[in-house]
C-alpha cells in the first residue's frame, strides 16, 4: 500500500513540478521573446548586447536565429542544442516546447517564432534543480514508503494476533474441556468485545462442570446406598459357602447360582460406578508407571486364569490408574470366557511408542458389522454358552478408561480361529530408535 | 488364646455377618453400634485388634480412631465405602493401619487381619536383627528383639505396623526401599495394592521419631526410587 503511496505521489508531484516548470518557462519565454522582437524591430540591433542584456534567470540559456546567425548567451549551448524537430517545427512558424538532456542534464526547450522580424526565439532551460529536488522527494518518498511499509506490517501483526490469539486461546480451551479438564477457564479480558466471548464461554464450562460434578455424585450416592446392602450379601453368602457341606445338594446348587449372580451384580456395579467416574472426564489421578507384564500377570492370577496364556514383549512399560487398568483386562478376559467360549492367549506387543495387548478367545469373533456397536453401553451379543449373562457395561468401560488413558480398543481378526480384541496403550518408555519389540505375532 | 476384636459398625446386617465370619475364623467378637460406645467399652473391656466403618453416625469413624489411638497402638481395619476418596488417606492418617472397600470379601478381611498379627512382637526370636541407634544424641534406640522404641530410655508410642515398618527400613539402614517393596513386607499387599498407605504410615512415623518432622533427617525420602533411613 505504501510502496503504491510513494511511487503515486512522486509519479504526481514529478508531473505536477515539471509542468509547473514548464509553464514558468514557458511564460518567461514569451516575454523574453516580445522583448527580443521589439529590440530586433528596432534599427541596429546588437544582439549580443540584448541577450547579455537580458541576463537570464537560473541558468536558462537564449538562443536566436536571426538572418541565418545563431546567437546564444551561454557559451555551452548553442545552435546544435536545440533539437532539429523543433527547429524544423518552429521554422514553420508555430511556437512549441520540447524536453530533451543537454550534456546529460534534462532540459526544456522553448521556441517561438518572430516572423515579423524573420526570427525564432529559443530559450533552454536546465531542469539540473528541478531534478535534484525531484530525486531528494524520491528518496524521501522511498524511505518514506519502507518505513510505512514496516510499521504497517508490524501494526498488521500485532493486531492481528491480538484479534487471532484470543480465538486461538478459547478453541485452545474448548479443546482441554473436551478433553477432560474441567476446571479449565479462559482469563479475563481487557477488549470489551473479547470479554463477552470470554464470560459466556466461561459461564457455559461453569454449568457444564456443574452439570458432570452433580451426576458424578449421584452416581456416587446411588453407589454408597447401594454397597452396604450388597456387602451384607457377598459376605453372607461366603459363611454360607463355607458350609456347603451342611447343604443339601439341590441348597448347593441354589447356593451356587446366587454366588454367581452376587458376583455379577457386583462387577456390574464396580462398572456402572467407573464407567460415571470415567465417563464424566475426571482425569485418572494415580497414573504412574508399571509394567505391563507384570499387569496382565496379576489380573490374569486374579481373574482366576492361568498365567501360562501370557506371553510377548516383557519390557514394556505403560503409564495409568493400576487399578482401572486392572478392570480393563478383567472385563476383557470376562468378555472372552461368556461370549469368546473362553480365553485362548494374552499377547504384549511393544511398538516404537505405543505396546499393543491381544487378547484372543476361542469363540466364533465379532461379525464386522457389531464391532462398533459392542462397544457401546448395554449392547450384548449372541453368547457362545446360551446365555447372555455378560453385564453390558463391560467392554463400555473398556473403551472408555482406555480412552482416558489415552489409547484406543478394537475388534481384530485373529488368524485362525476365535476372536480378537486389541488395546493400544502410549508407551511411558518410547524408544526413539525406532525398535519393535515382538514376543508373538502382531 | 483367641485374638479379641471389636467391630465398630453402625448397619446391622453387615456388624451381623462379620460377627458370624469372624467367629469362624476363631475370633472372639465383640460389637459396638457407634464411636462413643467403642471408646467406652474399650476401657472396660479391652481388645487385641478393631475394625472400624468410617461412615458411622454420630461421631464419625475419624474420631473413634484418634480417640483410640491416644490410649492404645492396637491394630486397626477400617472399612470404606470407595478406595478414591480421601477418607482412606484421613483414616489411615488418623491411625488405622489397613483398610478394605465396601463390598468386601470375607477372605480379604481375614488376610489383612492375619498379617496384623504377623506383626506382633516376638521377643527372643534369634532370626531379628540386633538394636540399632538410631539417633545418638537423643539417644533414639530401635530394638527388634524387644519390640521397642526408646528414646532416652523412654517407650516411644508405635502402633504395631508403624513398628514392623521401622523396622523393615533398618533392615539394613541406609538402603533404599521402594514402596511397593514395604507395601508387600509389612503389608503383605500383592501388586495392586495401596501405596498411600506407606505414604501416610512415613508421615506418621516421622512426625514421632523426627526431631523437626517438615525436615525429616532420619527417614529420607528419594524421589521416584522410595525410603531410606539414615541413622544419625
Amino acid at each position: 500500500m505504501s510502496a503504491i503511496f510513494a511511487v503515486t505521489t512522486y509519479a504526481l508531484a514529478q508531473s505536477y513540478l515539471l509542468s509547473q516548470r514548464e509553464r514558468a518557462v514557458l511564460r518567461q519565454a514569451y516575454l523574453d521573446a516580445n522583448y527580443v522582437r521589439g529590440r530586433l524591430e528596432s534599427a541596429g540591433a546588437d544582439v549580443p548586447a540584448i541577450l547579455t542584456a537580458m541576463a537570464p534567470t537560473s541558468g536558462s540559456a537564449l538562443v536566436v536565429h536571426w538572418r541565418d546567425r545563431w546567437f546564444s548567451s551561454s557559451l555551452d549551448v548553442g545552435r546544435s542544442s536545440i533539437p532539429r524537430s523543433l527547429r524544423d517545427v518552429v521554422a514553420d512558424g508555430r511556437p512549441a516546447s520540447i524536453r530533451t538532456r543537454i550534456d546529460g542534464v534534462p532540459a526544456i526547450v522553448i521556441g517561438v517564432p518572430l516572423p515579423s522580424v524573420q526570427a525564432s526565439y529559443y530559450e533552454v532551460a536546465p531542469l539540473r534543480e528541478l531534478q535534484e529536488n525531484l530525486r531528494t522527494l524520491g528518496v524521501v518518498l522511498t524511505g518514506g514508503a519502507l518505513v510505512a511499509a514496516l510499521a504497517g506490517a508490524g501494526l498488521g501483526v500485532y493486531a492481528s494476533r491480538s484479534v487471532v490469539r484470543p480465538l486461538n486461546d478459547v478453541a485452545g480451551a474448548a479443546a482441554q474441556i473436551a478433553g477432560g479438564r474441567l476446571d479449565t477457564r479462559l482469563p479475563p479480558t481487557r477488549d470489551p468485545e473479547l470479554a463477552t466471548i470470554v464470560g459466556s464461554f466461561n459461564s457455559m464450562v461453569d454449568t457444564l462442570h456443574q452439570r458432570i460434578e452433580r451426576d458424578a455424585r449421584l452416581a456416587a450416592d446411588v453407589s454408597h446406598e447401594l454397597r452396604s446392602p450388597l456387602t451384607t450379601l457377598v459376605a453372607s453368602v461366603e459363611v454360607l459357602d463355607k458350609r456347603r457341606d451342611e447343604l443339601s445338594p439341590r441348597s448347593q446348587r441354589a447356593l451356587d447360582l446366587v454366588i454367581e449372580e452376587l458376583d455379577r451384580f457386583r462387577r456390574l456395579l464396580d462398572n456402572l460406578l467407573e464407567l460415571a467416574r470415567v465417563g464424566a472426564g475426571l482425569a485418572p489421578e494415580a497414573a504412574e508407571p508399571m509394567s505391563l507384564w507384570e499387569l496382565l500377570e496379576h489380573t490374569l492370577a486374579r481373574s482366576g486364569q492361568t498365567t501360562a496364556v501370557l506371553s510377548g514383549a516383557r519390557d514394556v512399560q505403560v503409564t495409568g490408574d493400576k487399578l482401572r487398568l486392572e478392570r480393563v483386562f478383567a472385563n476383557l478376559i470376562d468378555n472372552a470366557e461368556r461370549h469368546g467360549g473362553g480365553l485362548a492367549a494374552v499377547t504384549i506387543v511393544g511398538e516404537r511408542d505405543r505396546a499393543l495387548v491381544l487378547v484372543d478367545d476361542d469363540g466364533p469373533g465379532v461379525p464386522i458389522s457389531e464391532r462398533e456397536r459392542i462397544f457401546d453401553r448395554f449392547a450384548t451379543g449372541r453368547t457362545a454358552r446360551g446365555s447372555s449373562s455378560g453385564t453390558g457395561l463391560g467392554l463400555a468401560l473398556v473403551s472408555e478408561t482406555v480412552a482416558a488413558h489415552g489409547g484406543a480398543v478394537w475388534c481384530a481378526d485373529r488368524p485362525g480361529r476365535g476372536g480378537r480384541f486389541v488395546v493400544s496403550l502410549p508407551r511411558a518408555d518410547a524408544r526413539p530408535d525406532g525398535a519393535t519389540t515382538a514376543g508373538g505375532e502382531t | 488364646m483367641a485374638t479379641r476384636l471389636l467391630v465398630v459398625e453402625d448397619d446391622d446386617r453387615i456388624r451381623s455377618v462379620l460377627r458370624l465370619a469372624l467367629e469362624d475364623e476363631g475370633y472372639q467378637v465383640s460389637e459396638a453400634t457407634s464411636g462413643e460406645a467403642a471408646l467406652r467399652q474399650f476401657r472396660t473391656k479391652p481388645v487385641d485388634m478393631m475394625i472400624v466403618d468410617l461412615m458411622l453416625g454420630e461421631v464419625d469413624g475419624f474420631t473413634c480412631i484418634r480417640d483410640i489411638r491416644k490410649v492404645s497402638d492396637i491394630p486397626i481395619i477400617i472399612i470404606s465405602a470407595r478406595a478414591d476418596t480421601h477418607d482412606i488417606v484421613a483414616g489411615l492418617e488418623a491411625g488405622a493401619d489397613d483398610y478394605v472397600t465396601k463390598p468386601f470379601q470375607i477372605k480379604e478381611v481375614t488376610a489383612r487381619l492375619r498379617a496384623l498379627r504377623r506383626r506382633a512382637r516376638t521377643p527372643g526370636d534369634p532370626e531379628v536383627p540386633p538394636d540399632i541407634v538410631l539417633d545418638s544424641t537423643r539417644q533414639l534406640v530401635l530394638s527388634p528383639s524387644r519390640g521397642t522404641l526408646l528414646r532416652d530410655g523412654q517407650d516411644v508410642h508405635l502402633t504395631l505396623t508403624e513398628f514392623r515398618l521401622l523396622s523393615e527400613l533398618a533392615n539394613p539402614p541406609g538402603r533404599v526401599q521402594s514402596r511397593r517393596a514395604l507395601l508387600e513386607s509389612v503389608w503383605e499387599h500383592g501388586f495392586f495394592g495401596d501405596e498411600r498407605i506407606v505414604d501416610v504410615h512415613i508421615r506418621r512415623l516421622r512426625t514421632k521419631i523426627e526431631q523437626d518432622p517438615g525436615a525429616p533427617r532420619l527417614i529420607v525420602t528419594v524421589r521416584g526410587l522410595g525410603y531410606r533411613l539414615d541413622p544419625q
